[in-house]
């Protein structure tokens, strides 16, 4: 390999990791890839390894962005306040271990309970009388029902229906949003240093 | 008739190989931060250190990935730093934060070693009770 094509490679691994980087900011991209061609010139100046070497040594770009994109990932969700991300980022976490999955969850019955509550407040205009807050005996729901003549069953809030469900539905999304996100921080701050590994579990039994 | 070829066998070794790689993952974390402890140092020489004195052979990029969140988490800080090889080296240090928690995680650590390594003792002292004994044992059990 002459030395243009070692460069040459050197300049694909890099066009690469920065292809597979999540989308960060700029500065925080560039820092990533300066950090990582300063390793590869001081390993070239190493003696006795080829660039191939050297290139193995590292790993694959896409690994390496994969790792910096989990970080990116849990630090966007802790720090923003899109469901979207915290969905995204509890989901990586859910990966890690058992922690991490009942995260997720919890995001997910959050989210699911607000979003259809917004949905039954768009269907209450189209559907007046089968939508409300249905109460009788045993039964306290929100949402739709289909009222028969001897059903014990009653509507309770009528017009109030729309701000009230709404209300709630703001109420789950938010509470949702706030606990994961303080959830993630303590997630970050506290973890143990070997966190959703096999070690971490055994650890947290003992 | 051709037998196949027992499917469960790789996914065992894959689950193996995993488990392996999670724990010098976790690990990971607590020797770049004791690497740390005598003084700064920039990635490579942080790398070089662990193939000196341990088993923590990575793939040597997830190290820099590890750096970056110690340092988002402010147990570490980090400066450019102009070398006379030519060009800049990033070079690492702990703060008042990292050092802290370091201990803590140090004491964390040998503690919870000790009591692992009391509890795998067995398996790596007394053998593994073949098929027959275990039979033999079953069998003691049910006549009584």
């Amino acid at each position: 390999m002459t030395p243009r094509d070692q460069w040459l490679h050197i300049d694909n691994y890099l066009a690469e990791l920065r292809r597979c980087l999540p989308n960060m900011a700029v500065a925080d991209r560039e820092e990533i890839i300066r950090e990582i061609s300063a390793h590869i010139r001081e390993s070239v100046e190493e003696p006795g390894s080829s660039i191939d070497e050297i290139l193995k040594r590292l790993g694959s770009p896409e690994m390496i962005a994969s790792q910096y994109g989990q970080e990116v990932l849990i630090r966007r969700a802790s720090r923003g306040f899109s469901p979207v991300s915290i969905l995204r980022a509890t989901r990586e976490l859910a990966r890690r271990g058992l922690q991490g999955l009942a995260l997720f969850l919890g995001a997910l019955f959050g989210y699911a309970s607000g979003a259809a509550l917004l949905l039954t407040v768009i269907l209450k205009p189209i559907f007046p009388r089968q939508i409300g807050l249905w109460i009788g005996p045993a039964v306290f729901q929100f949402g739709y029902h289909q009222p028969h003549p001897f059903d014990p069953v009653h509507e309770v809030l009528g017009r109030w229906y729309i701000p009230v469900a709404f209300w709630l539905a703001f109420c789950f999304v938010g509470c949702t949003t706030y606990g994961i996100r303080w959830c993630l921080r303590r997630f970050r701050h506290h973890r143990a240093f070997v966190a959703g590994s096999p070690v971490a579990q055994l650890a947290a039994l003992l | 008739m051709k037998l196949r070829p027992d499917s469960r066998e790789p996914e065992k070794i894959q689950s193996a190989e995993r488990w392996e790689q999670q724990i010098r993952k976790g690990a990971l974390e607590m020797a770049a931060l004791a690497a740390l402890w005598p003084g700064r140092l920039y990635g490579l020489e942080i790398i070089r250190r662990f193939q000196d004195s341990s088993q923590l052979a990575l793939a040597e990029g997830t190290i820099y990935p590890i750096l970056s969140r110690l340092k988002d988490e402010g147990l570490l800080a980090s400066e450019w730093v102009e070398a006379e090889a030519g060009h800049p080296r990033k070079y690492y240090w702990l703060t008042a934060a990292g050092r802290t928690r370091l201990q803590q995680m140090a004491e964390t650590w040998t503690e919870f070693s000790r009591e692992l390594a009391r509890l795998i003792k067995p398996v790596m002292t007394t053998p593994a009770m073949t098929k027959r004994a275990i039979a033999a044992q079953e069998e003691e059990e049910v006549t009584k």
